[in-house]
């Protein structure tokens, strides 16, 4: 198959997440690749961090910041281009079979900083060490369930040696890759971490200190390491002058920063101490106006899941729809978030699927307007008849919430919007650390949850597979045939063939799940960013790779 | 004395090793698993209990675990840094939460210590009000807001010093945090400071000392002082194990890599073994601590001796 | 050594009959002292107790902020119209104003902001035409009354620092005295306990308790005490091994006493003074720890508050709205002085080394 073929069987279901948020979204960050006209010596880029850098090791690393970390230094068969579409790295070229099932690569001569060539063994040992029994990566299920790269799912559970997973190294330049079945966005996963190369012979030699300083990490992207402590709150890269790629890099470096405390961190970026970081949603009217202040698109969706199986009160479905439509949550994200996140009326959050028509999977806001929307009179009307149908007059509910600031004060507000709407309901709120808030949820022990699910991969289906009958993530147990049969369907059935009907009947998935209550989606989380006018080109995704440095230029 | 000293010394060793069987049990009482994504299946759960061997009765766990430390492993970091041994994040950390610790430690027992005596010798006079009002607003004052406060006047608006931590200039950029640290110090030994010496200033044997023609520095530091430091060195010695042992805030305002902030994250991501290893360092350091403030009663107060020496 | 503590025990005849003359001694400034052995005559304990105090002018200002405190706190929520939970975010963020105070030029709402484009002045009631609005302290980030919250929290904290701080009392003085007087192996074995309770990081043990029981004041008064006990029991220790050599201890054994009745009757009532100012400490300390847990997330659940958890909220809007963070604050450093102050007073009223001079 050529590549255009390709081009277009990707485009059908492929991201396109360009990220907006709110109004202010935007601009800068994305167009600025084109803009970029290289500037003249170049500095370092100072980047805020919230949480330290968990693991250099990119078949361990299982968190944003690693991630982002890891893809400076690192350079998969793919990459992420500014749209998030995967354009080439270490692989120069590829094909894939007829039936989608085999991909082969065929890698450009890349060296690793220890001045040994990248080559397709790289691949063939990372690969299988991600599958490895022994090393249990977190992420393994990337190559089997996301993957479906041949013996994967096998070798994970331990029934086939890890030698067999369905990859090979042809010679040292080319790469075979077989899957079980056609995976549309495979490409794609070849800029996540989890699909990186390791070097052999060099990860042996360091042993078990990989990844725990500068010198016991390879570099064969951009940046090289060179000051990294373990847990480190400081850390820098500089510019790899081997990198296949070296003339596109304009940054002599990049510098990270871990600042827990958001006023410190903006006070430090008005200092000129950083170049970038993150602010909370209170400090936001001391920054408005500013041109450098942004929002970025998270790609989380918020939202309040009922436990409707275990809890009398909320197995009625108008209580559920009294619920949800009791909250504003315009007032939400406006009033009290204010980090430009966007309120949610659908049970897919904005900008990361893109349909076969070309639009945004959920950018008709209004599309379930009868089932989610603000309406606290009809709020009122259907807690009424569900309080009827109980035989109840007053109704205690409690809701556990994680103890972050965000989740809190939504959750206070959440509260009040209830309490005032709902005559007779009492709303306690429990916070409680985030573990075991996915804990109680995942046991079954709660009543409401105030929770959110970021996508793993850009198609509809990584939220609307959640509510299926028996899946692990399906936390309110509720259980719908009609539903389920759809899912299944268009995951492995003719429809899943069908780009646009599939479209069409996840639409149809998505109402049901609107009109039976089963979640009251909120908002679409953005971050605050502040970015320095100084500095373009810097590349945010809601998906993979948060951030991208690569192309970023800063000015003097 | 020495035979005293061995036998403490014997006794915290017996000690140390209830408090890891402790903390053992604690652990499993902790809700959540440092492997508790969502996205996880119950499959892969499994797999890395087994890895890690936290599939093991409590039991054998223990043994394990002390079998190890024995040898000087403390496990790896399951979560903050993966894989990567307890020792070598520690001996990253510890030193700076060492040093941050000890500069607070020092500057707020001196400062403590100058103001009580004050207040102490010029009793219900202005000064003792002031030594009173000082010394309360650092306990007044959390010291996270107290921190923003510094890094806001000292280091945003007049760039005297780092707002952040940095390893470049360690000791420039300790001062802010030092400073915040040590304001509850202070004000403790300020009041604990005044208190014991009014009360030894009451006692019949300074009116005797005073009697005798013994006076002015003399009178105040040899008779007074010394034996007004053996509550103060009570009130002090837990204070610099939780100095010494980093603070949570401070750290985080600061950006400090130390083990207070790194105590923290472990609860909160059930990085059993970095709980276990820190709250272990922290429970020898306080026993030795305790140990050493038990020992130093017996030279600053004689009857205390005599009283051991008995036991 | 022995001898000068032997003179403790009886100089008092002595000191009152004998009039030294000047050139004899320097005069220790102990002149109040004197003029109570003027009237020497039989005073109950207490009324002596509280004669000093009241003369203590510090101590009674300090007793007076209580007072005014917890009348503040039980009757100030319920001045305005306004409740500690209830949210009006249209008139969130808004400065103090205060109605009269408005005309002078302070208190009108106005506040300075910090932006990145500079200070600005800023008047919220007016931008927003909310002319008849006034709230005293200000509102917080949900258009919740500063005032109600903090007279709120205040008798949050106060009911919860106080019932801690007594229960760490009776807890820890008792198991000090007891291990301080025996001594020898219960010591011993009572020390390694307190050891072992006291070296495990309070946080982990906290953080344990609050996760499996619910959130809420009892857990957290039960986490304060827990850890808060132990420090009395130190001082209460220190207190008994250096009394428990002195002579009235062994009169009074000699004399038949049994043990309880040396610890609580004999030795209590002359360690009460520095007991009592550990008390003291106590409240503050334990109002902190309530704020420091409200810190890591573990505090008062919402929409409850305390003053620990108002100047948590307060603190990550403490350069946007500083004057969210200054009500409770204020509030918080004057219960903190005026403990001091009268724990000072009644120190000083109590201590029964000066009785007996």
């Amino acid at each position: 198959m050529k590549k255009s073929i390709l081009a277009l069987v990707l485009a059908m279901t492929m991201i396109a997440g360009l990220v907006g948020c709110g109004s202010s979204g935007g601009g800068k960050a994305e167009d600025s690749t084109q803009a970029a006209a290289p500037a003249a010596g170049g500095s370092d880029l100072k980047v805020m961090i919230e949480t330290g850098v968990e693991s250099l090791d990119p078949q361990v690393a299982t968190d944003g910041t690693s991630f982002e970390f890891i893809a400076n230094y690192t350079d998969g068969l793919m990459q992420m281009d500014a749209d998030g579409q995967p354009i080439p790295a270490i692989a120069e070229s590829y094909e894939v079979s007829e039936d989608g099932t085999e991909y082969t690569f065929h890698l450009r001569d890349a060296k690793w900083s220890n001045g040994t060539p990248v080559t397709a063994a790289d691949f063939v040992f990372a690969w299988q060490r991600a599958v490895d029994p022994a090393l249990s990566s977190e992420y393994s299920y990337m190559l089997s369930d996301i993957g479906q790269i041949a013996n994967a799912a096998e070798i994970i559970a331990g029934e086939k040696d890890k030698s067999e997973l369905g990859v090979t190294a042809v010679d040292d330049k080319t790469l075979k890759v077989v899957l079980n079945v056609p995976v549309s966005y495979f490409l794609s996963l070849m800029y996540f971490p989890t699909y990186y190369p390791m070097n052999e012979e060099f990860f042996n030699s360091v042993g078990d200190n990989y990844g725990t300083s500068a010198d016991t990490v390879l570099s064969n992207g951009a940046f090289i390491v060179d000051d990294y402590t373990v847990a480190g709150n400081a850390l820098h890269l500089t510019k790899n002058p081997d990198y296949w790629d070296a003339d596109r890099v304009q940054l002599s470096g990049i510098s990270y920063q871990v600042i827990q405390d958001s006023q410190q961190a903006l006070m430090s970026y008005q200092n000129g101490d950083l170049d970038t970081t993150l602010i909370n949603g209170d400090q936001v009217d001391q920054v408005q106006g500013s041109e450098e202040f942004q929002a970025i698109g998270a790609g989380y969706l918020w939202y309040v899941s009922p436990n409707i199986d275990a809890v009398d009160a909320l197995k009625n479905l108008n209580i559920r729809m009294a619920l949800t439509m009791a909250i504003d949550r315009e007032t939400i994200t406006k009033d009290v978030l204010k980090d430009g996140s966007n309120p949610s009326y659908r049970a897919v959050p904005m900008d990361f699927c893109t349909g076969p028509d070309g639009k945004d999977f959920s950018e008709d806001q209004e599309m379930h307007k009868d089932v989610c929307s603000f309406d606290a009179a009809k709020a009122a009307d259907f807690w009424k008849k569900g309080l009827e149908e109980l035989g109840m007059d007053s109704l205690e509910l409690e809701m556990i919430v994680d103890d972050d600031d965000a989740p809190k004060k939504v959750s206070t507000v959440l509260k009040e919007q209830w309490e005032t709407t709902l005559p007779g309901l009492t709303v306690t709120l429990r916070t409680e650390p985030k573990k075991q808030r996915v804990e109680d949820m995942q046991d079954g022990n709660f009543q409401l949850a105030l929770t959110r699910w970021g996508p793993d991969y850009a198609d509809p289906m990584t939220y609307l597979g959640m509510w299926v009958t028996g899946n692990d993530n399906n936390y309110g147990l509720w259980s719908n045939e009609e539903y389920d049969a759809i899912i299944t369907e268009c995951t492995i059935g003719k429809t899943a063939m069908d780009a646009e009907e599939r479209w069409a009947e996840l639409f149809k998935a998505e109402e049901i799940v609107l009109n039976e209550a089963v979640i009251f989606p909120i908002y679409g989380q953005c971050n605050a960013e502040m970015l320095s006018s100084k500095v373009t080109g810097i590349e945010f995704h809601p998906v993979a790779l948060n951030r991208v440095y690569k192309n970023a230029v800063k000015s003097e | 004395m020495k035979k005293y000293v061995a036998k403490r010394v014997i006794t915290a060793v017996f000690t140390l090793l209830v408090i890891l069987l402790v903390l053992f049990i604690l652990m499993q009482l902790m809700p959540g698993s440092p492997f508790n994504d969502e996205k996880l299946t119950a499959d892969q759960k499994a797999a890395l209990y087994a890895k890690y061997g936290l599939d093991q009765p409590v039991v054998i766990q223990f043994g394990r675990y002390v079998l190890n430390m024995l040898r000087g492993d403390f496990g790896v970091s399951y979560k903050i840094s993966k894989n990567t041994p307890i020792a070598q994040l520690i001996a990253v950390r510890l030193p700076v939460s060492i040093a941050i610790g000890g500069y607070a430690v020092a500057l707020g027992a001196l400062v403590g210590l100058i103001l009580g005596l004050i207040a102490a010798l010029r009793r219900d006079t202005i000064l003792d009000t002031l030594c009173t009002v000082i010394s309360v607003i650092g306990v007044s004052v959390p010291s996270y807001v107290f921190a923003l406060a510094l890094s806001f006047q000292f280091g945003y608006k007049w760039h005297l010093f780092p707002m952040l931590y940095n390893t470049a200039e360690a000791l420039n950029s300790s001062v802010l945090p030092s400073v915040s640290l040590s304001m509850f110090t202070m004000a403790s030994i300020a009041r604990f400071t005044r208190t014991e010496m009014l009360e030894v200033m009451g006692s019949e044997y300074m009116l005797l000392a005073e009697s005798k023609g013994i006076s002015g520095g003399a009178l105040i530091f040899r008779h007074a002082l010394r034996n007004a430091l053996i509550p103060i060195i009570t009130v002090l010695a837990p204070l610099i194990v939780d100095l010494m042992t980093g603070s949570l805030v401070v750290e985080k305002i600061f950006s400090i890599p130390g083990v207070g902030s790194l105590l923290v994250n472990a609860i909160q991501s059930n990085d059993y073994n970095v709980v276990i290893s820190l709250s272990f360092i922290y429970s020898a350091l306080y026993i030795a601590i305790m140990l050493v403030v038990d020992i130093l009663y017996g030279i600053i107060d004689p009857r205390i001796r005599l009283a051991k020496d008995d036991a | 050594m022995f001898k000068k503590k032997k003179a403790a025990a009886t100089p008092i005849a002595a000191v009152n009959t004998y009039v030294p003359v000047d050139t004899d001694f320097v005069l220790k400034d102990n002149v109040d002292d004197l003029e109570i052995d003027t009237n020497f005559k039989a005073q109950s304990f207490w009324k002596e107790v509280s004669y000093r105090f009241f003369r203590k002018g510090s101590a009674v200002f300090g007793m007076i902020m209580i007072l005014l405190i917890t009348v503040m706190a039980i009757i100030g929520p319920s001045m305005n119209n306004y409740t500690y939970s209830g949210q009006i975010l249209a008139e969130k963020s808004l400065a103090p104003r205060v109605p009269g105070l408005e005309n002078l030029g302070i208190f009108d709402g106005s506040e300075k902001m910090n932006t990145v484009n500079g200070v600005q002045v800023v008047n919220n009631y007016k931008d927003k035409g909310l002319d008849d609005t006034y709230y005293w302290f200000g509102s917080d980030n949900f258009g919740r009354d500063i005032w109600t919250r903090t007279w709120h929290g205040a008798r949050v904290s106060l009911i919860i620092a106080v019932v801690a701080a007594v229960i760490d009392m009776i807890i820890g003085m008792s198991y000090g005295l007891i291990s301080g007087y025996f001594g020898g192996k219960t010591d011993m074995v009572m020390q390694r306990i307190l050891e072992i309770a006291n070296s495990i990081p309070r946080l982990v043990i906290v953080t344990l308790l609050l996760l499996v029981f619910k959130p809420g004041m009892l857990t957290i008064i039960i986490a304060l005490m827990l850890t808060e006990w132990v420090g009395m029991s130190r001082i209460a220790r220190a207190e008994m091994l250096k009394l428990k050599e002195q002579e009235f201890v062994l009169a009074s054994r000699t004399l038949g006493a049994g043990s309880f009745h040396i610890i609580f009757r004999e030795v209590l009532p002359n360690i009460i003074g520095p007991i009592i100012t550990q008390v003291m400490f106590s409240i503050p300390t334990a109002i902190f720890t309530e704020a420091f847990l409200s810190f890591v997330g573990l505090g008062i659940p919402v929409p409850q508050c305390s003053l620990g958890s108002l100047i948590s909220d307060g603190f990550n809007s403490f350069t946007t709205h500083p004057y969210q963070i200054v009500a409770p604050i204020l509030v918080m450093a004057f219960l903190m002085l005026s403990f001091n102050l009268v724990a000072d007073g009644l120190r000083e009223a109590l201590d029964p080394k000066m009785k007996g001079m």
